[in-house]
């Protein structure tokens, strides 16, 4: 019975110390890149735009912010691209770009120049960073330092001069996060419209998703994202799209839920046909896909 | 479990295996681990519970606790039928959550020698609960169903058994986060071992 007890004892200790998690998987981050490529980069991407989509040399700015969570001792030195003209910033239209958990920059690069073609080439501005252990950017990814480093570049184009009502924030994928965080709870600015692509719900749906039943996400993860509850805070319109084809992230389970619980009156919906988890834009097609965003945000 | 002890007869094993999933390039079953205790209190009903040290690793203590009942046994035949009613129960250290699963297994198991080694058929269903998932979205998954079969190879102080399961086969297992192996774009099969110390 002794031994019994002892046994008991060992496996509620061993239980209530252990710490494994499975946070880190939803980050697939690779930070041994030495440069950014852009439109040289060969390496896997979703799509890859013509040489119409071309961006100036002269308008693409490639430089590093200080990101701090709050509470951090020291800062992270992130990295950033801005497409467009920085002193143009403080009458221009911005679009904050919240990558995807893939990689880098490089891999995203198709998608920023396509971004920056709404209304014409280089009408809008776009900013998009590389979160902290993604790409060149320093440290590891971790939930609160993705807000921290948004918000970080979201207070470098406040400093040149842009306002809230001009910002337009954009999220796709893991991305759809601090798009909903900091646009529910503002910090530097506060996005005036929120566009979502293939967007993740919260941890929650992941876990249940996986498992099929209803398994509290706390069994796996510490992670918090929770856009599903925190899309219910944000009034701001929306413009949603999601794949229906997306393999990954569920429409129904992931997409759907979100673009639901929206807190305002005004949102559009783009289920678009075919399009498995990176292919929206190229399945909606990129002409559509840049009207409908223009006619959005011109709204 | 599938085949009652003896009356009196106490085991522990230890249990590896899960559903089969792509992971990294290739296709590995997911490394669930469980230590499981066992005694008959009769030649027809043992009593057994387990932990799951998997689980435990992510801070979640884990048990399923349960009884095997032989409800048919023909001797010249040598086959016998048996039901489980399991409870498992589940509560993470982290925001302290309680999960409770009823289960019911039914297996048929054919001995192979009198008393001896075993293979069987049979199927797990586990019960949800709950009515809502996350974000008060219905629940459609009520009851996961798992057909299985296996082989247990007796020994004088061993026993070493080889289980498959296709778990949810009525489940489509795409779109999913998880890269589970299924059939026919449904469920996952899952694969386990056992190995098990009798006194």
């Amino acid at each position: 019975m002794k031994k019994f007890t002892h046994s008991i004892f060992i496996v509620i200790v061993i239980a209530l110390s252990s710490c494994m998690r499975l946070d880190s998987n939803l980050y697939n981050n690779d930070n041994t890149i030495t440069s950014y490529q852009l439109d040289n980069y060969t390496g896997e991407q979703d799509f890859i735009l013509d040489a119409t989509y071309k961006i100036p040399d002269s308008l693409i700015h490639h430089f590093t912010l200080n990101s701090l969570i709050p509470g951090e001792s020291s800062a992270k030195k992130i990295h950033a691209i801005y497409l467009g003209s920085i002193s143009k910033i403080a009458t221009d239209t911005v679009i904050m770009y919240c990558h995807g958990n893939k990689w880098h920059m490089d891999f995203y690069w198709q998608r920023a120049k396509l971004m920056a073609h709404i209304a014409g080439k280089n009408h809008y501005g776009v900013m998009m960073i590389d979160y902290r252990g993604f790409g060149m950017s320093e440290g590891e990814p971790t939930e609160d330092g993705m807000y921290a480093d948004v918000d970080a570049a979201l207070q470098w184009l406040r400093l040149n001069g842009l306002s809230s009502q001009r910002l337009m924030i954009y999220g796709f994928s893991l991305g759809s996060a601090p798009a909903c965080e900091l646009t529910a709870n503002p910090r530097s600015l506060t996005p005036s419209k929120i566009i979502l692509e293939a967007n993740f719900a919260s941890a929650a749906v992941m876990v249940q998703d996986g498992s099929q039943i209803s398994m509290p996400a706390s069994y796996f993860t510490n992670l918090k994202i929770d856009n599903a509850e925190e899309i219910k805070k944000i009034t701001q319109p929306l413009f949603w799209m999601h794949g229906k084809n997306d393999l990954f992230l569920n429409i129904e389970t992931h997409g759907q839920v979100v673009y639901n619980n929206h807190g305002g009156t005004y949102k559009e919906a783009h289920e678009i046909e075919g399009a498995d988890h990176g292919e929206v834009p190229e399945k909606y097609g990129f002409d559509n896909y840049l009207r409908d965003l223009e006619v959005f945000i011109k709204k | 479990m599938v085949r009652p002890l003896e009356k009196g007869q106490k085991v522990v094993s230890a249990h590896l295996g899960g559903p089969l999933i792509g992971f990294a390039g290739t296709t590995i079953p997911i490394p669930f681990t469980t230590v499981h205790y066992a005694q008959g209190l009769s030649n027809k009903t043992s009593v057994f519970g387990s932990v799951h040290t998997t689980a435990m690793l992510f801070g979640v203590f884990q048990t399923d606790i349960g009884a095997c009942q032989q409800v048919y046994y023909n001797d010249s035949l040598r086959l016998g039928f048996s039901v489980n009613p399991v409870l498992n129960l589940a509560f993470d250290k982290w925001e302290k959550k309680f999960k409770c699963w009823p289960q019911l297994d039914v297996n048929a198991y054919w001995e192979i020698k009198p008393k001896k080694s075993f293979v069987y058929i049979g199927v797990e269903n586990w019960f949800e609960l709950a009515g809502k998932k996350a974000h008060d979205v219905k629940q459609t998954n009520r009851w996961i169903v798992a057909p299985q079969l296996g082989y247990t190879y007796v020994r004088k102080k061993w026993n070493y058994g080889f289980e498959t399961k296709f778990i949810a086969p009525n489940l489509k297992n795409l779109p999913n986060a998880v890269d589970y192996r299924g059939i026919g774009g449904k469920g996952a099969l899952g694969v386990y071992l056992s190995f098990t110390r009798k006194f």
